[in-house]
């Protein structure tokens, strides 16, 4: 059992491909390459303490170490983007060895080069909308119902107000995604991310991204223009990720 | 009075979202040898109420400071 506390295993990051000369220089000296010039895999060591089967998912629920692992993970994806095509990997691809990496690997090699060819050149920006609150303080104050008719009257007005509003809003939402696909050379809608997880005192309506040049820039002028016509409505942007709406995960 | 962990921004907030929805939610799954029982796992449901977790305390030391 006294092995235990120094046993490691290889973490898998990203595919990568092909092996230039440049990516070997970022490597350094924790991160390895196993497989071939044209298809591989970056791995890293990392201590079964934190990644063995038994212990992760009680890690996952550990906030800060869930922060950490994922900002290693995507600090070494995002630092491999410039130097060749980056397929990034899911969190959690654990090997006892070489071998097994070999392995995984060789059963799916021409559909990691086929991926690697399809995002070359490509990096993922995100794009999030956010409806901004209303200013119920600058809105008249109306009178006090004289009746529960009027009551009822004056409730079915204002849902029937905000069905139109969320409905004009749809498609609003609608013809900014599609404006933004226009420049992109792919798209992909998520969930906007709930106001419970955000925190925001506003909410998120869109929770987009998009596959462009990695020296684009008609998006995000795009988004200058968007910004400039839709005042009710906060656009941010995140990135450049490397492709992970693109690469085919599970759910995708 | 404990040390409290100053809070973090809400732009810091939301990108470690962004960043735990990427890293455990999309990218390709590669399993290893010793993936398989974490597979089961549905990843970033447990991440995300990790983080739903910090965002209800962080709400709870806004108040209290209030």
């Amino acid at each position: 059992m006294s092995e235990t506390a120094t046993a490691t295993a290889l973490y898998a990051y990203a595919v990568v491909g092909p092996v230039t000369e440049r990516l070997r220089n970022e490597l350094g000296d924790r991160l390895e390459l196993v497989g071939d010039d044209e298809v591989a895999v970056v791995t890293g060591e990392v201590p079964l303490a934190d990644y063995g089967t038994e212990v992760l998912p009680e890690r996952l629920n550990d906030r800060a170490w869930l922060e950490s692992a994922a900002t290693e993970h995507e600090g070494v994806v995002r630092r491999l983007l410039g130097s060749t095509a980056v397929v990034p990997l899911r969190f959690g691809s654990i090997h006892h060895d070489r071998a097994s990496v070999e392995r995984f690997l060789q059963a799916r090699r021409a559909e990691f080069a086929a991926t690697l060819e399809r995002v070359r050149g490509l990096v993922e920006v995100g794009v999030k909308v956010w409806l901004e609150p209303r200013d119920r303080a600058a809105e008249p104050e109306a009178p006090l119902p004289a009746s529960g008719r009027e009551y009822l009257e004056r409730r079915k007005q204002e849902r029937d107000r905000a069905a139109a509003a969320s409905g004009e809003l749809d498609d609003r939402l609608r013809g900014i995604h599609e404006r933004l696909a226009a420049v992109a050379e792919a798209a992909a809608l998520n969930r906007p991310q709930a106001r419970e997880l955000t925190g925001a005192d506003r909410e998120m309506v869109l929770n987009a991204a998009y596959l462009v040049a990695t020296d684009d820039e008609a998006l995000r002028a795009e988004v200058e223009r968007l910004r400039s016509e839709n005042a009710d409505l906060a656009f941010e942007v995140t990135g450049p990720w490397a492709p992970y709406n693109f690469v085919g995960g599970a759910d995708q | 009075m404990s040390v409290v962990e100053r809070p973090r921004s809400l732009q810091e907030q939301v990108t470690l979202l962004d960043l735990v929805d990427r890293v455990l939610n999309k990218g390709v799954v590669l399993t290893g040898d010793l993936t398989l029982s974490v597979a089961d796992v549905d990843l970033v449901y447990v991440g995300l109420r990790v983080l739903l977790s910090s965002v209800a305390s962080l709400e709870r030391g806004r108040e209290g400071d209030a």
